[in-house]
């Protein structure tokens, strides 16, 4: 039951990181494809770790697996602010789609 | 102040203890790690400037969760659907939170939320806002931000 729980999360995961990496590579412009890295791939991140936690041999490496998370969310987060903040100071203006 | 300093001490004992996997023979090592963390914190983050409410951090962590898998499957389908799904926009958003911890907050998890990235805090007393990237300018964003707000102030025993 538990390896079955496991798997399944760690194919959602899988697919969470894929559309993260399809979205990186398919949204037109630097705003955009933050948010297919902040939102996606953390979510497929979460799921994989979740997954793997749930075969942990013991409970303090299942809870140390699921700590990664956190800091991986605040990291990701903070880089994607940083990021999006470099790139309006820059000038960057958002992709439109009337004018493209 | 002891009871705070007990409490972060007591937190990061607890990470020394998972970061260990439960090993014993490393607490040496790791008594000294734990109280330079505790006086990292509390030089980087003071006590009763902003602490968080143990009995609001639940609901926070189920709203936070909740709208993290929201956000990661609305953005998911649109990369599944291509540039065509979005209709991006920036906003600008007065923040009625306190400076310092809750509006850094603020601006990270609304980066985690649906369709939000923050892309400037202007921390200024009287006219706190928070410059925003939009997925598509028809998301219901500001009421969700009013929500995040909300959740955040109870979490710091704060108005908003």
């Amino acid at each position: 039951m538990t390896d079955w729980l496991s798997g399944a999360l760690l194919i959602v995961g899988a697919f969470f990181y894929a559309a993260g990496t399809l979205g990186l590579l398919r949204f037109p412009d630097v705003y955009s494809r933050l948010h297919a890295l902040a939102k996606a791939d953390n979510l497929g991140l979460g799921c994989v770790l979740l997954g793997l936690a749930l075969q942990a041999e013991s409970l303090a490496a299942g809870l140390k697996l699921l700590l990664i998370w956190p800091l991986a969310l605040a990291a990701s987060s903070a880089v994607a602010y940083a990021i999006a903040r470099r790139a309006d100071r820059l000038g960057v203006k958002p992709w439109r789609k009337d004018a493209p | 102040m002891i009871r705070v300093l007990w409490w972060r001490g007591l937190l990061f004992a607890c990470l020394w203890w998972i970061l260990a996997e439960g090993r014993l023979d490393g607490w040496l090592l790791g008594s000294i790690a734990v109280v330079a963390a505790t006086w990292a914190s509390v030089a980087l983050w003071p006590p009763a400037a902003h602490d968080v409410r143990l009995a609001a951090l639940p609901a926070f962590l189920a709203f936070f969760l909740t709208n993290s898998v929201r956000g990661g499957w609305q953005v998911a389908l649109m990369a599944l659907r291509g540039r065509g799904a979005l209709q991006p926009a920036f906003l600008e958003l007065p923040l009625n939170l306190p400076a310092g911890v809750p509006q850094v907050l603020m601006t990270n998890v609304l980066s985690l939320m649906p369709g939000t990235v923050g892309v400037e805090l202007v921390a200024e007393l009287t006219n706190a806002r928070l410059r925003l990237h939009v997925l598509h300018q028809d998301l219901p964003v500001v009421a969700e931000a009013r929500a995040l707000e909300q959740r955040i102030a109870a979490l710091f025993g704060v108005s908003a």
